[in-house]
């Protein structure tokens, strides 16, 4: 290993124990890349060693900023952040959530199972892991908290279903990969259909079953309701405008009308409707509304912001064919190379962040994949779920962080324990797929007769 | 905070005063009412919210042109990501000044008050300083191009003006470096301030 | 910048047995797995580390890996990177000139490109134009036309123009939009999924080669030609003006030759190609058409005023496309004499206008 990648081992760690110290993510990110790039100035100068990084390359970080102010798709973001806090101060979430969970008053964990159901039709609107899980967080924490729901349960349970909307399309996630393999979307987003609903389905189970396990974790509704004809009429009455909300974003897409990167500002515009139809919303509480989705939205791009100046430098280090190197020359038969590389990915996502391991290592791994003779777009899936379960896994779980964002008195602690059963669940899913490519490939081959 | 819920879908607290309120004892929110340029700040992210609805409003209105005139207007397209960027910037400068960037206190939540500030110390004079130095100094000189090149959209139809909109990176990182100082001062005062410091 | 940024240009100081070691970070513009797009500098990066014996080594980065596509030439000419592959035009909102070294929209056809650029003063003239920016731009990969669109629906005359959703860059969107088109800029990775649900009506992308692995051949029945608005695609390599000057002229010319070479075998590679691409969109059920003549002489009239009209508010503009007209205008009179057509060889419905699109703007 030369000298400019052990820099780059360096740069890594130092990066975990930055953030480990409590400073923000985005500024030891950012400030990470800066402190690097000073060290190889200094070491190529003193010591005449070639690190491949300057600070005229470090100036890279302005073009990479203003690439991403003129990028359209992350428009969504804010979008759906607006929505789901428009849904949520305006009390149409918690009356919907109310509404929805009086159907399971009598089940255990009925209230999860709910949130489970509206996260998976949330997961089919957005595409962006960032604005489902705030978006799920803002609308789920509150109500179980309400219903005394065990934090670590409640917690887990927003986060991941909350990642399922990277997977199940529209997903900005398989958009890049599709881009970066020259794999068609269409496949892609076909493919991650019958995972995403395995996984959701996964999910739900273990809802259902943990509470009876394990009462104290989900209390039952206090005065349980009789299901009859009459409440399903009033709960359809009630859940019926937010749901028309739901069809609009899902439906403007789906009908060819928006993009999904419109269909966003459908769904704010839509809640805004919503909110102000029901005088559910003051002028002064618009306002709040409208700080926080600044705010939310400033906390995302600040991770955005110091990632793009950390990956840059890390790059210049040679931190990629580092990475390359590592996963390439694997002495195992075709199953085993598909495996190690998923462990090496699954164990990359406790520490990196997808877009880095999309860019680094798929492009990387897929051909070798594919001269093994597997279908590419199964890979690709079962890559996607990997990273997916990266979102959830420690210490840089993004979805983690997108939680405690919104929810800052809940401490790290919770959401770590909270998420490892879904981590647990995420790898039957893995195992699963695995074990069965037509869970990817078939309906794809329905559709598009590949 | 908007996990608080009342139920009533009557206006709740406002979430940074939550915040601010309930709870934060390692005390590096600025104490309300603001002064000087965290107020500043503070009126910038009120103000640049209601962009939001712009956006919603840019938006709807371009799937409407399209699907009932059959009109595309690019310049409709550029503005959405044009308002988008200036929201998200002044979301960062926002986020700085109510400290509400994402941290990892799974170690910070065992701190006291005293070893927090330290490491906001070493944080922002080692980090998030020399790092928006870095943003700021890699940014002019590509805002200053665009404005010797007059430079453009490349879209049939897209925004001009391009260095108007670039410039919203060093101004909002001009602002930032102003919130990073504000907070610095802060917390060096309650490390090395004498009693009679904050004045009231 | 593997010898720190660019100041060191060649890293004289390893000189041995083997001599200097050139390490170059070479940002692509185009992913380097995609045929006739970014294929081709990986390519060329592999002859020249071969041919040199080790001594010429290049790191190829995927777009956005380390530069953003559209900031490769800035970075260069700042010598934040050594060299970049990448499309001149995408410079036109700084450098509207920059465009008429990409494609030009009804302009010339790619081996006539190479005629003007070698023997015709074009690369004498780009570099005048790039040396103020502190740029080197070598000829380095060459495409032929495009495929003019995947359309939901079949286009018959200019009047079909109006109101139609389609996404389409550059000059060629400007002369559309003119005809009364809706010309959008939706994001590459959003195209298929609007155009297979209606959100748009058509959209232009690339070669039938990349097209077929995006998928749009699934969603989109009608895929019509000749390409017009991109008759040739040209790629140049940038190379920062200091660093290329600091380098032995050995070392120079190794690069020139392989990205001479890189010229060729990028346009026989992908000229090979695409017929057979062709013939299997049929399979999944595509029309393949032609623009009906009416139609495509429309479009010429819009772009010529568009290119009239650039010309008229920039006069580096106006320079280069009376340089290209004049070489045109000479180059026609030979084309035109020498070759003979081969529409009574290949028996093809299209005939008619794909002779057209062979002689662009040979003004009927
Ligand atoms: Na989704
Ligand atoms: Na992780």
């Amino acid at each position: 290993m030369s000298l400019r990648e052990w820099l780059a081992v360096a740069m890594f760690f130092s990066f975990i124990a930055g953030i480990l110290t409590g400073f923000p993510v985005a500024f030891v990110l950012g400030g990470s890349a800066l402190a690097f790039t000073a060290l190889a100035v200094l070491l190529e100068r003193d010591f005449g060693l070639e690190t491949g990084v300057d600070w005229t390359y470090a100036s890279l970080v302005g073009d990479r900023i203003f690439d991403l102010m003129d990028n359209w798709v992350l428009v969504a973001l804010p979008m759906f952040v607006l929505m789901g806090l428009l849904l949520d101060r305006s009390g149409i979430a918690s009356e919907l959530l109310r509404e929805v969970s009086r159907l399971f008053g009598r089940v255990r964990g009925g209230l999860a199972v709910s949130i489970a159901l509206i996260g998976i039709l949330l997961a089919a609107s957005t595409g962006i892991i960032g604005a489902s899980v705030v978006l799920l967080a803002l609308l789920g924490l509150p109500p179980m908290k309400e219903a005394r729901y065990a934090p670590t349960f409640a917690t887990g349970t927003v986060c991941a279903v909350g990642t399922l909307g990277i997977l199940i399309p529209p997903s900005i996630m398989l958009v890049l990969m599709g881009d970066r393999l020259a794999l068609s979307v269409g496949d892609l987003y076909l493919g991650a259909v019958v995972p995403g609903l395995l996984l959701a389905a996964l999910y739900v189970v273990y809802l259902l079953v943990l509470p009876i396990l394990r009462p104290e974790m989900a209390p039952p509704a206090a005065r349980p309701e009789v299901v009859d004809f009459e409440l399903v009429l009033s709960v359809l009455r009630k859940i019926v405008p937010p749901a028309l909300l739901i069809f609009a974003v899902l439906g403007s897409t789906f009908f060819g009308l928006a993009t999904p990167t419109e269909a966003s500002g459908v769904g704010a515009a839509g809640a805004l409707l919503l909110a102000a139809s029901r005088g559910g919303l003051s002028l002064a509480a618009l306002r709040e509304v409208l700080r926080e989705t600044t705010l939310t939205t400033g906390y995302l791009f600040g991770i955005f912001l110091g990632a793009t100046a950390f990956a840059l430098v890390l790059r210049g280090l040679g931190g990629d064919e580092l990475i390359a190197r590592g996963l390439s020359g694997l002495p195992f038969g075709p199953n085993g190379v598909v495996l190690t590389i998923l462990f090496a990915t699954f164990l990359l996502g406790f520490v990196l962040d997808w877009i880095e391991i999309t860019f680094i290592v798929l492009p990387l791994v897929a051909p070798v994949v594919a001269a093994l003779g597997f279908d590419l777009v199964w890979f690709t899936i079962l890559f996607a779920v990997c990273l997916q379960t990266s979102f959830l896994t420690p210490p840089v779980g993004f979805a983690l962080f997108y939680v405690k964002g919104v929810a800052p008195d809940v401490d790290v602690r919770t959401l770590y324990v909270g998420i490892l059963p879904f981590v647990a669940l995420q790898l039957v899913a893995l195992a699963l797929i695995f074990a069965w490519p037509e869970l990817v490939t078939w309906l794809p081959g329905r559709a598009y007769g590949r | 905070m908007a996990t608080e819920l009342d139920g009533s879908g009557a206006r709740r607290d406002d979430g940074i005063e939550a915040r601010a309120g309930g709870g934060n004892d390692d005390g590096r929110f600025p104490a309300r009412p603001l002064r000087g340029v965290d107020a500043m700040l503070d009126r910038l992210v009120s103000a640049t919210s209601w962009l939001w609805l712009v956006l919603a409003g840019v938006i709807v209105g371009g799937v409407v042109l399209r699907t009932l005139f059959g009109i595309s207007r690019i310049e409709l397209e550029e503005l959405q990501w044009h308002l988008h960027a200036v929201g998200f910037l002044v979301g960062i400068v926002g986020c700085a000044v109510f400290d509400r960037h994402v941290r990892v206190d799974v170690f910070r939540e065992g701190m006291d008050a005293r070893r927090r500030d330290w490491v906001d110390l070493y944080g922002l004079l080692l980090f998030q300083l020399p790092f928006l130095a870095l943003v700021l100094w890699s940014a002019v000189p590509l805002v200053a191009e665009s404005y010797a090149t007059a430079e453009r959209s490349t879209s049939a139809g897209g925004l001009g003006g391009r260095w108007l909109f670039k410039s919203a990176l060093p101004l909002t990182t001009v602002l930032l470096i102003a919130a990073t100082l504000a907070a610095t001062r802060r917390v060096a005062r309650r490390l090395f301030g004498r009693p009679r410091a904050p004045r009231s | 910048p593997q010898s720190g940024g660019v100041a060191g240009g060649e890293a004289h100081a390893a000189r041995g047995a083997e001599g200097p070691k050139l390490r170059w970070r070479v940002s692509s513009a185009f992913g380097t797995h995609l045929p006739g797009l970014g294929d081709n500098v990986v390519e060329v990066a592999r002859r020249l580390a071969v041919a040199s014996d080790g001594r010429i080594e290049w790191t190829v980065d995927d777009p956005d890996e380390v530069v953003p596509a559209f900031a490769i030439v800035e970075a260069v000419s700042r010598g934040k990177i050594a060299a970049g592959y990448t499309w001149l035009g995408y410079e036109e909102g700084r450098l509207p000139a920059s465009v008429l070294f990409g494609a030009v929209p009804f302009g010339m056809s790619p081996w006539e490109y190479t005629a003007w650029w070698q023997s015709g003063g074009g690369r004498e003239l780009a570099r005048e134009i790039y040396r103020p920016l502190g740029v080197e731009p070598i000829l380095c990969g060459l495409i032929g036309p495009e495929t003019a669109g995947w359309f939901r629906e079949a286009i018959e005359r200019p009047e079909d123009l109006r109101g139609l959703k389609i996404r389409f860059a550059g000059l060629g969107g400007q002369a559309l939009q003119a005809l009364g088109a809706s010309v959008t800029m939706l994001p590459g990775g959003e195209l298929f999924q609007a155009l297979e649900k209606g959100a748009i009506d058509a959209t232009e992308f690339s070669l039938p080669e990349v097209d077929v692995r995006l998928g749009f051949d699934r969603v989109a029945k009608f895929n019509y030609f000749p390409g017009w608005h991109q008759p040739f695609t040209a790629f140049h390599l940038v190379v920062n003006r200091p660093t290329w000057e600091a380098l032995a002229p050995a070392t120079r010319e190794l690069v020139e030759l392989a990205c001479g070479d890189g010229v060729q075998r990028n346009f026989a590679k992908a000229e090979a190609a695409q017929g057979a691409v062709l013939a299997g969109f049929e399979r999944n059920g595509v029309t393949t058409r032609t623009l009906s003549p009416a139609l495509l002489g429309a479009i010429e009239g819009a772009v010529a005023r568009i290119l009239d009209e650039a010309a008229a508010t920039d006069p580096l503009f106006a320079r280069i496309l009376a340089h290209q007209r004049a070489f045109h205008a000479d180059y026609d009179r030979w084309q035109r004499l020498a070759y003979p057509s081969r529409s009574s060889a290949v028996p093809d419905p299209a005939s008619p206008t794909a002779s057209r699109a062979a002689e662009p703007g040979d003004g009927d």
